[in-house]
């Protein structure tokens, strides 16, 4: 396993840019300062993709519970929301907020907007890869976080494929950091 | 009618040098159409720009929204430039700019294959039959060839005419291509223009293609019950020699399945097909088979059941000899385009040939005479299979469990999965002799064996996949409806209003390539998704292949199942890559038949038709290649949205509408020339979807057209609501948007969507008679 900063998929090279490796939960520490309106956005890998005593939909609704961050689903990943209970995620397609991030004046999708950090994971690798890209050259005016275990070099801050245990653990901690945990 | 001011004169009596002709006529670079009495309309033969105001219509409509896949230009020597940020490169271009370039580039290249394949084959059909020979699409095709009359202004009638159209393809490939030199074009704008324009080239281009050979190598004619044939790697006779083709041309199989018949070798050798040359050659010989998409290839080759390889151009593995070499199989190749470096024997005798294949001196030949191959191949094929079906090619399974043992766990196996497959987990599991993970794989994985060439052991991981999966292999028989050409205008006529006003919700077509993100059973999942819901479906490509790759309970595959006509809750297989063209040509029919309009040289009134009434969505899932990208920039022309899988966002860029920017939605009402909001209708013109629920959801509301009746809208949202409800789990929230009038609302779900109208502080709208076209506004309007 490669616990190095560098793309996930190999080919998936890209140009000068590249997220800064987050290994600890306090580095996020300005980003979620700065932060007045964030947006959680989850793809549909989360969906049964283990963590604690759950899974990474679990996870998020923690997440945006503790942190009073919106959540968007995409690809169907919505449904799982809903089954457990949590009613206040959002749907849109994958491609659709890699249009709508770019503009900078976007109310998002609960209108709560516009944003100014996204956190994203659950995308398939390579189509969050793209949406990133989108949003690194043309959304500049957004901060981007990914929380995924594989290296995403588009976002600011990304895991730079971590060990799955300790990826878990910062997991944690930076729930504990937006307020909620334990 | 003359088509293009070129040479042409025709006298009664000429006196030449060589005699006296009588009834001399000649036509250099045009098309002699006397008998036509519809009149001309404004666009024969665009240029480049000839279309570019409709394009921009269709473009502020659908913005693209770039994503790039590079950052970097390094086209020419002044780069590499970095174009990340605002920044620009040496020649001036910004990034959006070169991504739309990029996406000329590709669509440039599609449709130069596409172009190129039919110009061979109308070269070698006028060697073959003479120029004069007539085109026949089948009989109810009247308006045969509806795209290139649309675009050209011209019928094809003769392989010379075929030939003359070609002429203009090519000629607009070439400027469309220049303008992605440096330096030439600059804004995005007009490169997407020009994607459009290369589409619509695509079209006509591919339509010729087809055309030409279904009217000469005796194809099912616009034939609804075109043979079923089988289908799978199960299904081919290990009993006797087996030819594998490759590609997409038929002519060199054609020239195998020929030579079978007439030398009555059927009982002692068979041909298989991949791909597109699959599809082409059960047309001419329906006892000739589909083994599999283009992305079985390596796992067919890699059996060593196949004797011989042939392959034409296209989607052709370009390690396709070094890997028939590994199972001792010869290799022929038969396309100036894909030579494969082999040794050049065309001009040799064919008993020569065969020797030096069969005792291996080479390990393949070039041959581009087509009449030889089949002799060669066949002969080849029948000396070799003896000795070949004695040799054993993949490792047991015990061999398997010895080297796993060696694994490094680097994971370099999944970090290079275009599908992120757990390879390394399914290794280590194959190290207990547990083989389940590894066969779960193979049914995920698209064949690319990029994991063995990054595997720092070198395993053969791809052919570790096959032997976990060989009972999955041999369970691979299925019947599958061979091409059928073109849509008969009959069928048309039947189904033209029931489209126009809603009530068949719509014509969905899986085409393309097999870069599946998880396997071939999504395509025929969701093809039965909408067949059983009484939309029309149509396949073509590799995805007709795999949506005849499953079997329901009574063994049966979805073309078995379901008729082949062009009707409510049929799915009919059109043909290979090339039969693209009969499903927008539908579309096109539906226009001239059922409304009357015009279509010869009238493309932006026909396109302007199609895109706010007829509700057609084309859905590529394992898109791959560039010409996937240019057969889908020509149906963007027409209006006619097409989704994508989740791989598909790496052709970069998206065409997107923004469901809340009402000006974006704003028609004229052609009967009183008023400007009249409807709902988003398609809301998109390309789109990724990133699963199955998602690509059946966005199917469903892509079907939604400004000129739906109240019936055709309520059947079509309630499709909509019904699929939103079980794949996303909740009712849609803009359904109310949908609904112009009260009688638009599906009645079995009044309560709830009333509520929701109400919420929304919903008011009644017109229903009008749709355009973008202010020309076409009644007395041309206000
Ligand atoms: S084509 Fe333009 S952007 Fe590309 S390398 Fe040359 S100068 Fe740079
Ligand atoms: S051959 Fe299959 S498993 Fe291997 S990298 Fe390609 S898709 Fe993945
Ligand atoms: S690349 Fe090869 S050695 Fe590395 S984990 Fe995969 S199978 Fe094992």
């Amino acid at each position: 396993m490669v616990m190095r900063p560098v793309p996930w998929q190999t080919g998936e090279i890209c140009g000068p840019d590249s997220a800064k490796s987050l290994n600890k939960a306090t580095q996020l520490k300005r980003v979620f300062t700065k932060s007045k309106k964030p947006l959680l956005i989850v793809g549909s890998d989360a969906v049964g993709m283990p963590h604690g005593k759950g899974d990474m939909i679990d996870y998020a609704i923690a997440l945006s519970e503790a942190g009073k961050i919106p959540v968007v689903a995409t690809g169907g990943a919505i449904k799982a929301f809903i089954e457990k209970g949590f009613e206040g995620a959002k749907s849109k397609g994958a491609m659709e907020l890699a249009n709508y991030l770019q503009d900078e004046s976007w109310p998002g999708p609960h209108g709560k907007g516009p944003h100014d950090l996204i956190l994203v994971y659950g995308i398939p690798y390579y189509m969050q890869w793209t949406l990133l890209s989108a949003v690194m050259n043309f959304g500049t005016h957004l901060a981007k976080v990914t929380l995924g275990r594989y290296y995403q070099p588009h976002a600011d801050w990304s895991f730079p494929n971590m060990k799955e245990k300790q990826w878990h653990k910062t997991l944690d901690e930076i729930l504990e950091f937006v307020g909620g945990g334990k | 009618m003359h088509m293009k001011k070129k040479a042409h004169f025709k006298a009664d009596e000429a006196r030449t040098d060589l005699g006296v002709f009588k009834g001399l006529e000649v036509r250099i670079g045009q098309i002699v159409d006397d008998e036509w009495d519809e009149p001309m309309g404004p666009t024969p033969m665009p240029s480049p720009t000839g279309l570019r105001s409709w394009d921009h219509k269709l473009l502020t409509k659908y913005t693209p929204s770039y994503m790039p896949y590079c950052q970097v230009c390094c086209l020419c020597t002044f780069g590499k430039c970095d174009l990340s940020g605002d920044k620009r490169g040496a020649c001036g271009i910004d990034m959006k700019g070169q991504q739309a370039r990029i996406v000329l580039a590709a669509a440039n290249i599609g449709n130069a294959a596409h172009l190129a394949h039919a110009r061979h084959l109308v070269d070698h059909l006028i060697d073959e039959f003479g120029p004069r020979t007539d085109l026949i699409q089948g009989p109810g095709t009247e308006i045969h060839a509806p795209v290139s009359r649309l675009v050209t202004g011209t019928r094809p009638r003769t392989l010379e005419d075929a030939s003359i159209i070609l002429d203009y393809c090519e000629s607009q490939l070439a400027h469309t291509l220049s303008a992605t030199h440096t330096g030439q074009e600059g804004s995005w704008l007009d490169f997407e223009s020009k994607v459009l324009h290369v589409g619509m080239i695509d079209q006509v281009s591919m339509e010729i293609a087809d055309l030409v050979q279904i009217s000469t190598l005796g194809f099912p004619k616009a034939d609804p019950e075109a043979p079923l044939v089988d289908s799978g790697i199960g299904m081919m006779d290990l009993n006797k020699a087996i030819i594998l083709t490759i590609g997409h041309n038929i002519v060199p199989a054609a020239s195998i399945t020929d030579y079978i018949t007439e030398k009555k070798l059927g009982a002692k050798v068979e041909v298989g097909g991949m791909c597109c040359t699959a599809w082409d050659i059960t047309r001419r010989d329906p006892s000739a088979k589909v083994i599999g998409p283009i992305s079985w290839q390596l796992r067919y080759i890699r059996s060593g059941k196949a004797d011989v390889v042939v392959v034409d151009e296209q989607c052709v593995r370009t390690d396709v000899v070094s890997e028939a070499q590994k199972v001792k199989a010869p290799v022929i190749s038969t396309s100036d385009k894909a030579v494969m470096g082999l040794p050049d024997r065309s001009d040799d005798a064919i008993d020569s040939i065969v020797d030096e294949l069969v005792s291996g001196k080479i390990p393949g030949a070039y041959i581009s005479d087509h009449h030889k191959v089949g002799a060669v191949a066949t002969k080849v094929a029948l000396a070799v299979m003896p000795k070949r079906r004695k040799m054993k090619f993949f490792p047991t399974k015990k061999q398997i469990q010895k080297m796993a043992q060696e694994c490094k766990k680097c994971s370099e196996c999944i970090r290079s999965c275009p599908n992120d497959q757990p390879v390394m987990e399914a290794v280590l599991a194959a190290q207990t002799g547990n083989f389940e993970p590894l066969r779960d794989v193979y049914r995920n994985c698209i064949g690319c064996a990029r994991c063995e060439s990054a595997c720092p052991n070198d395993y053969d991981l791809h052919s570790w996949m096959v032997v976990a999966a060989e009972a999955d292999c041999e369970a691979e028989t299925y019947k599958v409806r061979t091409g059928r050409g073109a849509i008969q205008d009959t069928e048309i006529r039947s189904v033209g209003q029931p489209i126009v006003f809603g009530e068949i919700p719509g014509v969905i077509a899986h085409v393309g390539c097999a870069n599946y993100p998880g396997g071939g059973a999504d395509i025929h999942e969701m093809a039965e998704e909408f067949a059983k819901r009484r939309y029309i479906i149509v396949t073509s490509g590799c995805a007709a292949i795999s949506a005849g790759h499953v079997k329901d309970e009574n063994g049966q595959s979805i073309y078995e199942r379901r008729g082949g006509e062009f009707d409510a809750g049929c799915v009919l297989n059109v043909g290979s890559c090339v039969s693209n063209p009969h499903i927008a040509g539908a579309a096109i029919k539906i226009a001239a038949i059922f409304a009357k309009r015009n279509l010869r040289a009238n493309y932006a009134e026909i396109a302007d038709y199609i895109h706010n009434r007829v509700g057609a969505v084309g859905i590529s899932w394992g898109a791959m290649s560039q010409k996937a990208a240019s057969i889908a920039a020509g149906f963007w022309r027409l209006g006619v949205p097409v989704i994508v899988g989740p791989h598909g966002s790496k052709y970069r860029r998206m065409l997107l509408g923004k469901a809340e920017e009402e000006r974006a939605w704003t028609v004229y009402d052609a009967r009183t020339g008023d400007r009249v909001v409807t709902a988003p209708g398609p809301e998109h013109l390309f789109y990724a979807a990133e699963t199955v629920a998602e690509a059946n959801v966005m199917t469903a509301k892509l079907c939604l057209r400004p000129n739906d009746t109240s019936r055709g809208r309520s059947i079509k949202l309630s499709h909509y609501i019904d699929i939103h409800e079980n794949s996303y789990g909740f009712f849609p929230e803009d359904v109310w948007n949908y609904i112009r009038r009260e009688s638009d609302i599906p009645i079995t779900l009044k309560d709830k969507i009333l509520a929701q109208m109400k919420e929304n502080k919903w008011k009644e709208r017109t229903i009008p008679d749709p355009t973008l076209l202010k020309e076409l506004v009644m007395g041309g309007g206000k």
